[in-house]
Protein backbone atom coordinates (compact mmCIF):
# COMPACT_ATOMS: atom_id res chain seq x y z
CA UNK A 1 0.00 0.00 0.00
CA UNK A 2 1.26 3.42 -0.86
CA UNK A 3 2.30 5.35 2.23
CA UNK A 4 0.32 8.53 2.64
CA UNK A 5 2.48 11.11 4.31
CA UNK A 6 1.36 14.49 3.09
CA UNK A 7 0.87 17.18 5.68
CA UNK A 8 -2.26 19.15 6.37
CA UNK A 9 -2.43 22.30 8.41
CA UNK A 10 -3.15 21.30 11.95
CA UNK A 11 -5.42 23.90 13.40
CA UNK A 12 -8.37 22.31 15.12
CA UNK A 13 -8.90 21.16 18.59
CA UNK A 14 -11.95 23.29 19.05
CA UNK A 15 -14.18 20.80 20.78
CA UNK A 16 -11.73 20.29 23.58
CA UNK A 17 -11.17 23.95 24.24
CA UNK A 18 -13.46 26.10 26.28
CA UNK A 19 -14.12 28.62 23.57
CA UNK A 20 -15.64 26.75 20.66
CA UNK A 21 -18.54 24.35 20.49
CA UNK A 22 -18.97 21.22 18.47
CA UNK A 23 -21.61 22.90 16.39
CA UNK A 24 -19.24 25.77 15.86
CA UNK A 25 -16.61 23.42 14.58
CA UNK A 26 -18.95 21.91 12.06
CA UNK A 27 -20.55 25.10 10.90
CA UNK A 28 -17.75 27.60 10.80
CA UNK A 29 -14.08 27.81 10.17
CA UNK A 30 -13.53 28.89 13.75
CA UNK A 31 -9.83 28.37 14.20
CA UNK A 32 -7.81 28.41 17.37
CA UNK A 33 -4.06 28.40 17.26
CA UNK A 34 -2.85 25.02 18.31
CA UNK A 35 -0.61 24.93 21.29
CA UNK A 36 1.99 22.24 20.78
CA UNK A 37 2.34 22.00 24.49
CA UNK A 38 5.66 20.44 25.29
CA UNK A 39 8.31 19.02 23.09
CA UNK A 40 9.38 16.77 25.94
CA UNK A 41 7.74 13.64 24.63
CA UNK A 42 10.20 12.91 21.88
CA UNK A 43 11.97 9.63 22.23
CA UNK A 44 15.25 9.77 24.10
CA UNK A 45 18.31 7.70 23.38
CA UNK A 46 17.14 4.88 25.67
CA UNK A 47 13.75 4.48 24.00
CA UNK A 48 11.98 6.33 26.78
CA UNK A 49 10.22 9.68 26.33
CA UNK A 50 12.62 12.58 26.88
CA UNK A 51 10.92 13.75 30.07
CA UNK A 52 11.82 10.48 31.82
CA UNK A 53 15.07 9.70 30.08
CA UNK A 54 16.61 9.43 33.58
CA UNK A 55 14.63 6.24 34.32
CA UNK A 56 15.90 2.69 34.02
CA UNK A 57 14.71 1.39 30.65
CA UNK A 58 15.37 -2.22 31.62
CA UNK A 59 13.00 -1.94 34.59
CA UNK A 60 10.12 -0.64 32.49
CA UNK A 61 7.47 -1.77 30.02
CA UNK A 62 6.44 1.01 27.64
CA UNK A 63 2.71 0.88 26.81
CA UNK A 64 2.85 4.41 25.41
CA UNK A 65 4.70 7.62 26.22
CA UNK A 66 1.95 8.30 28.80
CA UNK A 67 1.75 4.82 30.30
CA UNK A 68 4.93 3.10 31.43
CA UNK A 69 4.88 0.11 33.74
CA UNK A 70 7.44 -1.35 36.14
CA UNK A 71 8.43 -4.93 35.44
CA UNK A 72 7.05 -7.30 38.05
CA UNK A 73 10.54 -8.31 39.05
CA UNK A 74 11.71 -4.67 39.36
CA UNK A 75 9.29 -3.55 42.07
CA UNK A 76 9.80 -5.10 45.44
CA UNK A 77 13.38 -6.01 46.16
CA UNK A 78 14.07 -3.21 48.62
CA UNK A 79 10.66 -2.14 49.96
CA UNK A 80 10.90 1.41 48.63
CA UNK A 81 10.68 1.49 44.86
CA UNK A 82 13.55 3.52 43.40
CA UNK A 83 12.44 6.54 41.38
CA UNK A 84 14.15 5.23 38.27
CA UNK A 85 11.85 2.16 38.35
CA UNK A 86 8.54 3.86 39.21
CA UNK A 87 5.69 3.72 36.71
CA UNK A 88 4.31 6.68 34.78
CA UNK A 89 0.63 7.37 34.18
CA UNK A 90 -0.14 10.85 32.96
CA UNK A 91 -3.52 12.26 32.02
CA UNK A 92 -1.95 15.53 30.93
CA UNK A 93 1.52 16.26 29.58
CA UNK A 94 4.16 16.55 32.28
CA UNK A 95 4.89 20.20 32.93
CA UNK A 96 8.31 21.41 31.85
CA UNK A 97 10.79 23.39 33.96
CA UNK A 98 9.94 26.49 31.93
CA UNK A 99 6.22 26.08 32.64
CA UNK A 100 6.86 25.49 36.34
CA UNK A 101 9.30 28.36 36.79
CA UNK A 102 11.03 28.89 40.12
CA UNK A 103 9.91 25.93 42.24
CA UNK A 104 9.94 27.92 45.47
CA UNK A 105 7.44 30.35 43.97
CA UNK A 106 4.94 27.61 43.03
CA UNK A 107 1.54 28.55 44.43
CA UNK A 108 -1.23 26.49 45.97
CA UNK A 109 -4.46 28.02 47.23
CA UNK A 110 -6.37 26.56 50.17
CA UNK A 111 -10.13 27.16 50.10
CA UNK A 112 -13.18 26.02 52.02
CA UNK A 113 -11.38 26.88 55.25
CA UNK A 114 -12.01 29.63 57.82
CA UNK A 115 -9.19 31.82 56.42
CA UNK A 116 -8.51 30.95 52.75
CA UNK A 117 -4.89 31.48 51.81
CA UNK A 118 -2.45 31.02 49.01
CA UNK A 119 0.93 29.59 49.95
CA UNK A 120 4.11 29.45 47.92
CA UNK A 121 6.13 26.27 48.16
CA UNK A 122 8.76 28.18 50.15
CA UNK A 123 6.09 29.21 52.67
CA UNK A 124 4.76 25.65 52.92
CA UNK A 125 8.23 24.42 53.81
CA UNK A 126 8.21 26.74 56.82
CA UNK A 127 4.83 25.45 58.03
CA UNK A 128 5.82 21.89 58.81
CA UNK A 129 7.76 18.90 57.66
CA UNK A 130 7.37 15.16 57.80
CA UNK A 131 8.10 11.98 55.83
CA UNK A 132 5.80 9.03 55.27
CA UNK A 133 5.60 5.98 53.05
CA UNK A 134 2.56 5.28 50.89
CA UNK A 135 1.68 3.09 47.98
CA UNK A 136 1.07 4.82 44.72
CA UNK A 137 -1.08 2.60 42.55
CA UNK A 138 -2.98 3.36 39.35
CA UNK A 139 -6.69 2.50 39.53
CA UNK A 140 -6.22 0.31 36.47
CA UNK A 141 -3.33 -1.74 37.83
CA UNK A 142 -4.25 -5.32 36.85
CA UNK A 143 -6.36 -4.23 33.88
CA UNK A 144 -4.30 -6.44 31.60
CA UNK A 145 -5.87 -9.51 33.25
CA UNK A 146 -9.43 -8.60 32.26
CA UNK A 147 -10.78 -10.42 29.26
CA UNK A 148 -13.34 -7.98 27.87
CA UNK A 149 -10.89 -5.85 25.88
CA UNK A 150 -10.77 -2.89 28.25
CA UNK A 151 -9.55 0.40 26.79
CA UNK A 152 -6.46 1.87 28.45
CA UNK A 153 -2.99 0.69 29.32
CA UNK A 154 -2.87 -3.05 29.89
CA UNK A 155 -1.16 -2.92 33.28
CA UNK A 156 -0.48 -6.18 35.06
CA UNK A 157 1.27 -5.55 38.40
CA UNK A 158 3.62 -2.66 37.63
CA UNK A 159 1.44 0.42 37.91
CA UNK A 160 2.33 0.52 41.58
CA UNK A 161 5.19 1.64 43.81
CA UNK A 162 6.00 2.15 47.46
CA UNK A 163 7.26 5.70 47.91
CA UNK A 164 8.73 7.84 50.71
CA UNK A 165 7.19 11.30 50.51
CA UNK A 166 8.43 14.39 52.27
CA UNK A 167 6.22 17.42 52.69
CA UNK A 168 3.83 19.16 55.04
CA UNK A 169 0.88 17.32 56.59
CA UNK A 170 -2.42 18.64 55.25
CA UNK A 171 -3.64 18.91 58.83
CA UNK A 172 -0.92 21.50 59.55
CA UNK A 173 -1.97 23.49 56.49
CA UNK A 174 -5.61 23.35 57.56
CA UNK A 175 -4.71 24.54 61.06
CA UNK A 176 -2.76 27.44 59.55
CA UNK A 177 -5.96 28.41 57.75
CA UNK A 178 -8.13 28.37 60.87
CA UNK A 179 -9.76 24.98 60.27
CA UNK A 180 -12.22 23.56 57.74
CA UNK A 181 -15.57 25.17 57.03
CA UNK A 182 -18.28 23.30 58.86
CA UNK A 183 -20.32 22.29 55.82
CA UNK A 184 -17.49 20.61 53.89
CA UNK A 185 -17.91 16.96 52.90
CA UNK A 186 -15.01 16.50 50.50
CA UNK A 187 -11.39 17.50 50.09
CA UNK A 188 -11.04 18.51 46.45
CA UNK A 189 -7.57 18.83 44.91
CA UNK A 190 -6.89 20.39 41.52
CA UNK A 191 -3.86 20.19 39.27
CA UNK A 192 -2.81 22.91 36.87
CA UNK A 193 -1.12 20.72 34.26
CA UNK A 194 -4.03 21.25 31.84
CA UNK A 195 -3.36 24.99 31.68
CA UNK A 196 -0.48 24.98 29.17
CA UNK A 197 -2.59 22.85 26.82
CA UNK A 198 -5.36 25.43 26.50
CA UNK A 199 -7.97 22.69 26.85
CA UNK A 200 -11.36 23.20 28.49
CA UNK A 201 -10.80 22.69 32.25
CA UNK A 202 -14.12 20.86 32.59
CA UNK A 203 -12.77 18.17 30.27
CA UNK A 204 -9.06 18.26 31.00
CA UNK A 205 -8.44 19.44 34.55
CA UNK A 206 -7.48 16.70 36.97
CA UNK A 207 -9.56 17.71 39.97
CA UNK A 208 -10.41 14.97 42.43
CA UNK A 209 -12.66 14.94 45.46
CA UNK A 210 -12.13 12.47 48.27
CA UNK A 211 -14.01 12.20 51.59
CA UNK A 212 -13.01 15.02 53.93
CA UNK A 213 -11.58 12.60 56.50
CA UNK A 214 -8.66 11.86 54.16
CA UNK A 215 -7.09 15.23 55.05
CA UNK A 216 -6.06 13.89 58.46
CA UNK A 217 -3.37 11.67 56.92
CA UNK A 218 -2.84 13.56 53.65
CA UNK A 219 0.27 15.49 52.73
CA UNK A 220 1.42 18.15 50.32
CA UNK A 221 4.65 16.56 49.09
CA UNK A 222 7.66 18.19 47.50
CA UNK A 223 10.14 15.32 47.80
CA UNK A 224 9.95 11.77 46.53
CA UNK A 225 12.41 9.21 47.84
CA UNK A 226 14.84 11.89 48.94
CA UNK A 227 14.95 14.08 45.85
CA UNK A 228 12.83 17.06 44.79
CA UNK A 229 9.57 15.71 43.36
CA UNK A 230 10.36 15.09 39.67
CA UNK A 231 8.17 16.93 37.15
CA UNK A 232 7.15 13.56 35.70
CA UNK A 233 5.61 12.65 39.06
CA UNK A 234 3.81 15.95 39.57
CA UNK A 235 6.56 18.27 40.77
CA UNK A 236 7.10 20.61 42.37
CA UNK A 237 4.09 19.87 44.59
CA UNK A 238 1.67 16.98 44.76
CA UNK A 239 -1.24 15.91 46.94
CA UNK A 240 -0.69 12.56 48.65
CA UNK A 241 -3.88 10.75 49.72
CA UNK A 242 -2.69 7.65 51.59
CA UNK A 243 -4.59 4.46 50.85
CA UNK A 244 -6.38 6.02 47.89
CA UNK A 245 -5.76 5.22 44.23
CA UNK A 246 -3.13 7.18 42.31
CA UNK A 247 -5.51 9.54 40.49
CA UNK A 248 -6.46 11.16 43.83
CA UNK A 249 -2.80 12.01 44.47
CA UNK A 250 -3.12 15.06 42.24
CA UNK A 251 0.03 16.19 40.43
CA UNK A 252 1.19 19.76 39.82
CA UNK A 253 -1.11 20.83 42.65
CA UNK A 254 -2.63 24.32 42.38
CA UNK A 255 -5.61 24.22 44.73
CA UNK A 256 -7.05 22.29 47.65
CA UNK A 257 -10.64 23.13 48.56
CA UNK A 258 -12.94 21.70 51.20
CA UNK A 259 -16.25 21.44 49.37
CA UNK A 260 -19.82 20.36 49.90
CA UNK A 261 -20.05 18.75 46.46
CA UNK A 262 -17.74 16.55 44.43
CA UNK A 263 -15.92 18.26 41.57
CA UNK A 264 -17.92 18.44 38.35
CA UNK A 265 -14.96 17.94 35.97
CA UNK A 266 -14.90 14.89 33.73
CA UNK A 267 -12.08 13.22 35.65
CA UNK A 268 -14.30 13.18 38.73
CA UNK A 269 -17.81 12.97 37.38
CA UNK A 270 -17.55 10.28 34.73
CA UNK A 271 -13.99 8.97 34.55
CA UNK A 272 -12.63 6.61 37.20
CA UNK A 273 -16.06 5.20 38.05
CA UNK A 274 -16.31 1.50 38.82
CA UNK A 275 -19.33 0.45 36.78
CA UNK A 276 -20.62 -2.86 35.43
CA UNK A 277 -19.48 -3.83 31.94
CA UNK A 278 -21.61 -1.93 29.40
CA UNK A 279 -22.69 0.75 31.88
CA UNK A 280 -21.25 4.10 32.92
CA UNK A 281 -22.17 7.15 34.96
CA UNK A 282 -21.51 9.20 38.06
CA UNK A 283 -23.87 7.05 40.14
CA UNK A 284 -21.18 4.35 40.33
CA UNK A 285 -18.40 4.38 42.96
CA UNK A 286 -15.33 6.47 42.27
CA UNK A 287 -11.83 5.00 42.44
CA UNK A 288 -11.07 5.94 46.02
CA UNK A 289 -9.86 3.44 48.63
CA UNK A 290 -7.52 0.73 47.41
CA UNK A 291 -8.43 -2.83 48.36
CA UNK A 292 -6.17 -5.36 50.08
CA UNK A 293 -3.80 -6.90 47.55
CA UNK A 294 -0.54 -8.79 47.09
CA UNK A 295 1.53 -10.28 44.36
CA UNK A 296 4.70 -12.29 43.98
CA UNK A 297 7.71 -10.47 42.56
CA UNK A 298 10.20 -13.36 42.49
CA UNK A 299 10.37 -15.91 41.02
CA UNK A 300 8.14 -15.09 38.07
CA UNK A 301 7.97 -16.07 34.44
CA UNK A 302 10.12 -12.96 33.82
CA UNK A 303 12.99 -14.36 35.86
CA UNK A 304 13.36 -17.59 33.91
CA UNK A 305 13.50 -21.17 35.09
CA UNK A 306 14.16 -21.91 38.75
CA UNK A 307 16.73 -24.38 40.05
CA UNK A 308 15.18 -27.21 42.08
CA UNK A 309 15.67 -27.27 45.84
CA UNK A 310 14.94 -24.52 48.31
CA UNK A 311 13.30 -21.54 46.64
CA UNK A 312 12.61 -18.15 48.22
CA UNK A 313 9.23 -16.88 47.05
CA UNK A 314 9.00 -13.13 47.74
CA UNK A 315 6.46 -10.45 47.05
CA UNK A 316 4.66 -7.37 48.28
CA UNK A 317 1.39 -7.04 50.20
CA UNK A 318 -0.81 -4.06 51.02
CA UNK A 319 -3.79 -3.57 53.27
CA UNK A 320 -5.35 -0.59 51.46
CA UNK A 321 -6.35 1.82 54.22
CA UNK A 322 -5.65 -0.71 56.99
CA UNK A 323 -2.55 -2.60 58.11
CA UNK A 324 -1.92 -5.74 56.12
CA UNK A 325 -2.15 -8.53 58.68
CA UNK A 326 -1.16 -11.74 56.90
CA UNK A 327 -0.13 -13.25 53.59
CA UNK A 328 -0.53 -16.85 52.58
CA UNK A 329 1.25 -18.50 49.68
CA UNK A 330 0.11 -21.43 47.56
CA UNK A 331 2.38 -23.43 45.29
CA UNK A 332 -0.43 -25.55 43.88
CA UNK A 333 -2.71 -23.03 42.25
CA UNK A 334 -4.70 -22.24 45.37
CA UNK A 335 -5.56 -25.76 46.52
CA UNK A 336 -3.56 -25.35 49.74
CA UNK A 337 -2.10 -22.31 51.49
CA UNK A 338 0.69 -21.70 54.00
CA UNK A 339 1.49 -18.54 55.88
CA UNK A 340 4.40 -16.41 54.62
CA UNK A 341 6.66 -14.28 56.82
CA UNK A 342 6.78 -10.53 56.65
CA UNK A 343 10.33 -9.32 56.12
CA UNK A 344 11.95 -5.90 56.28
CA UNK A 345 10.68 -2.85 58.14
CA UNK A 346 7.07 -1.89 58.72
CA UNK A 347 6.70 1.65 57.41
CA UNK A 348 3.07 2.01 58.43
CA UNK A 349 -0.31 0.91 57.20
CA UNK A 350 -0.11 2.87 53.94
CA UNK A 351 3.16 1.23 52.84
CA UNK A 352 3.39 -2.28 51.57
CA UNK A 353 5.09 -5.12 53.41
CA UNK A 354 7.48 -7.50 51.77
CA UNK A 355 6.86 -11.15 52.43
CA UNK A 356 8.91 -14.30 51.94
CA UNK A 357 8.02 -17.96 51.81
CA UNK A 358 10.55 -20.77 51.56
CA UNK A 359 9.49 -23.78 49.54
CA UNK A 360 11.35 -26.89 48.49
CA UNK A 361 10.49 -27.52 44.88
CA UNK A 362 11.41 -30.44 42.65
CA UNK A 363 11.46 -30.16 38.88
CA UNK A 364 8.11 -29.44 37.29
CA UNK A 365 5.73 -26.54 36.68
CA UNK A 366 4.03 -24.68 39.49
CA UNK A 367 1.30 -22.09 39.80
CA UNK A 368 2.26 -19.85 42.73
CA UNK A 369 -0.23 -17.47 44.31
CA UNK A 370 -0.36 -15.10 47.28
CA UNK A 371 -3.38 -14.09 49.34
CA UNK A 372 -3.28 -11.11 51.70
CA UNK A 373 -5.66 -10.10 54.48
CA UNK A 374 -6.03 -6.86 56.44
CA UNK A 375 -8.04 -8.50 59.19
CA UNK A 376 -11.31 -7.28 57.78
CA UNK A 377 -11.01 -8.14 54.08
CA UNK A 378 -8.97 -10.66 52.17
CA UNK A 379 -8.23 -10.92 48.51
CA UNK A 380 -10.95 -12.65 46.51
CA UNK A 381 -10.06 -15.46 44.16
CA UNK A 382 -11.54 -13.74 41.13
CA UNK A 383 -11.49 -10.19 39.81
CA UNK A 384 -14.48 -7.92 40.23
CA UNK A 385 -15.62 -7.56 36.62
CA UNK A 386 -16.11 -3.92 35.69
CA UNK A 387 -16.22 -1.80 32.57
CA UNK A 388 -12.87 -0.06 32.84
CA UNK A 389 -10.87 -2.77 34.55
CA UNK A 390 -10.35 -0.96 37.85
CA UNK A 391 -9.37 -2.13 41.34
CA UNK A 392 -8.34 -5.67 40.47
CA UNK A 393 -7.18 -7.57 43.55
CA UNK A 394 -8.16 -11.16 42.71
CA UNK A 395 -5.37 -13.58 43.63
CA UNK A 396 -5.85 -16.01 40.77
CA UNK A 397 -5.01 -13.61 37.94
CA UNK A 398 -2.02 -12.33 39.91
CA UNK A 399 -0.54 -15.79 40.36
CA UNK A 400 2.61 -16.78 38.45
CA UNK A 401 3.57 -19.91 36.58
CA UNK A 402 7.14 -21.04 37.05
CA UNK A 403 9.20 -23.90 35.74
CA UNK A 404 11.61 -25.66 38.10
CA UNK A 405 14.46 -27.67 36.57
CA UNK B 1 -9.46 -23.19 -23.77
CA UNK B 2 -8.27 -24.07 -20.30
CA UNK B 3 -5.41 -21.61 -20.67
CA UNK B 4 -7.81 -18.84 -21.66
CA UNK B 5 -9.98 -19.59 -18.63
CA UNK B 6 -6.89 -19.58 -16.44
CA UNK B 7 -5.71 -16.26 -17.82
CA UNK B 8 -9.16 -14.75 -17.41
CA UNK B 9 -9.19 -15.90 -13.80
CA UNK B 10 -5.76 -14.35 -13.19
CA UNK B 11 -6.95 -11.10 -14.81
CA UNK B 12 -10.10 -11.14 -12.65
CA UNK B 13 -8.14 -11.66 -9.44
CA UNK B 14 -5.63 -9.02 -10.46
CA UNK B 15 -8.41 -6.52 -11.12
CA UNK B 16 -9.86 -7.20 -7.66
CA UNK B 17 -6.47 -6.56 -6.11
CA UNK B 18 -6.06 -3.34 -8.06
CA UNK B 19 -9.52 -2.27 -6.97
CA UNK B 20 -8.71 -3.05 -3.34
CA UNK B 21 -5.43 -1.22 -3.54
CA UNK B 22 -7.12 1.83 -5.01
CA UNK B 23 -9.78 1.67 -2.31
CA UNK B 24 -7.13 1.36 0.39
CA UNK B 25 -5.21 4.33 -0.97
CA UNK B 26 -8.38 6.38 -1.07
CA UNK B 27 -9.03 5.44 2.55
CA UNK B 28 -5.51 6.50 3.50
CA UNK B 29 -5.97 9.90 1.85
CA UNK B 30 -9.38 10.42 3.44
CA UNK B 31 -8.10 9.05 6.77
CA UNK B 32 -5.32 11.61 6.83
CA UNK B 33 -7.84 14.38 6.20
CA UNK B 34 -10.05 13.13 9.03
CA UNK B 35 -7.03 12.79 11.32
CA UNK B 36 -5.69 16.27 10.68
CA UNK B 37 -8.74 18.30 9.72
CA UNK B 38 -12.16 16.81 10.34
CA UNK B 39 -11.66 15.14 13.72
CA UNK B 40 -8.56 17.07 14.70
CA UNK B 41 -6.75 14.02 16.14
CA UNK B 42 -3.52 15.80 15.21
CA UNK B 43 -4.34 18.47 17.78
CA UNK B 44 -3.62 16.02 20.59
CA UNK B 45 -1.53 13.15 19.20
CA UNK B 46 1.85 12.74 17.63
CA UNK B 47 1.80 10.63 14.47
CA UNK B 48 4.89 11.08 12.34
CA UNK B 49 3.16 9.92 9.15
CA UNK B 50 0.58 12.70 9.53
CA UNK B 51 3.17 15.31 10.47
CA UNK B 52 1.55 15.86 13.85
CA UNK B 53 3.60 16.55 16.97
CA UNK B 54 1.06 17.29 19.71
CA UNK B 55 1.45 15.93 23.20
CA UNK B 56 -1.92 15.80 24.92
CA UNK B 57 -2.74 12.16 24.28
CA UNK B 58 -0.30 9.29 23.77
CA UNK B 59 2.20 9.48 20.94
CA UNK B 60 0.54 7.02 18.56
CA UNK B 61 3.89 5.92 17.19
CA UNK B 62 4.69 4.50 20.65
CA UNK B 63 1.44 2.60 21.13
CA UNK B 64 0.77 -0.98 20.17
CA UNK B 65 -2.59 -0.89 18.43
CA UNK B 66 -4.81 -2.59 15.88
CA UNK B 67 -7.48 -1.23 13.57
CA UNK B 68 -10.10 -2.66 15.93
CA UNK B 69 -8.54 -1.13 19.05
CA UNK B 70 -8.31 2.28 17.37
CA UNK B 71 -11.94 2.00 16.31
CA UNK B 72 -12.97 1.16 19.85
CA UNK B 73 -11.00 4.05 21.32
CA UNK B 74 -12.22 6.58 18.73
CA UNK B 75 -15.83 5.48 19.12
CA UNK B 76 -15.95 5.50 22.92
CA UNK B 77 -13.17 7.91 23.92
CA UNK B 78 -11.08 7.74 27.07
CA UNK B 79 -10.29 10.36 29.69
CA UNK B 80 -10.00 13.72 27.98
CA UNK B 81 -10.47 12.10 24.57
CA UNK B 82 -14.07 12.54 23.39
CA UNK B 83 -16.29 9.68 22.27
CA UNK B 84 -16.28 10.35 18.54
CA UNK B 85 -19.03 7.79 18.05
CA UNK B 86 -21.44 10.00 19.96
CA UNK B 87 -22.27 12.45 17.21
CA UNK B 88 -18.84 13.78 16.24
CA UNK B 89 -17.86 11.41 13.42
CA UNK B 90 -19.95 9.06 11.30
CA UNK B 91 -19.35 5.32 11.56
CA UNK B 92 -17.78 5.40 8.10
CA UNK B 93 -15.42 8.20 9.12
CA UNK B 94 -14.41 6.25 12.23
CA UNK B 95 -13.74 3.17 10.10
CA UNK B 96 -11.59 5.19 7.70
CA UNK B 97 -9.56 7.08 10.30
CA UNK B 98 -8.99 3.84 12.24
CA UNK B 99 -7.74 2.16 9.05
CA UNK B 100 -5.49 5.15 8.46
CA UNK B 101 -4.00 5.22 11.97
CA UNK B 102 -3.49 1.46 12.17
CA UNK B 103 -1.61 1.55 8.86
CA UNK B 104 0.41 4.68 9.65
CA UNK B 105 1.88 4.12 13.11
CA UNK B 106 5.63 3.91 13.23
CA UNK B 107 6.02 4.97 9.59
Amino acid sequence: MKKIKQKFNIKRRNFLTGTASLAGMAATASVLPINIANANHTEGSKGLPGFISWKDRDALIVHSDKGIETHRSAIGESLITPNRNIYIRNNMPTMSDAQIGNRGDWKVSIEGVKNPKTFTLSQLKKLGHTTMATILQCSGNGRGFFEHKVRGSQWETGAAACVLWTGVPMKVVVDACGGINGSAVYMTSAGVDHKPTGLDPKKAMVERSVPKKVFKDAMLAWEMNGVPLPNAHGGPLRMVTPGYFGINNVKHLGKVAFTTEQSSVKYMKSSYRISPIGKKGSQYPSCWEMPVKSWITRPTDETGTVKSGKVQIVGVAMGGTRNVRSVKVSIDGGQSWKRAKFIGPNLGKYAWRQFAFEATLSSGTYNIASLASNGRDKQPELRMENRRGYAHNGWKDHSVNITVV
Amino acid sequence: MKIVKFLLMILFLFSINIKNLLADNAKMVKGLEIFNEIAGCAGCHTLKAAGSEANIGPNLDTVSLTEESVKDMVTHGLGVMPAYGEGILTKEEIDIVSFYVANSVGK
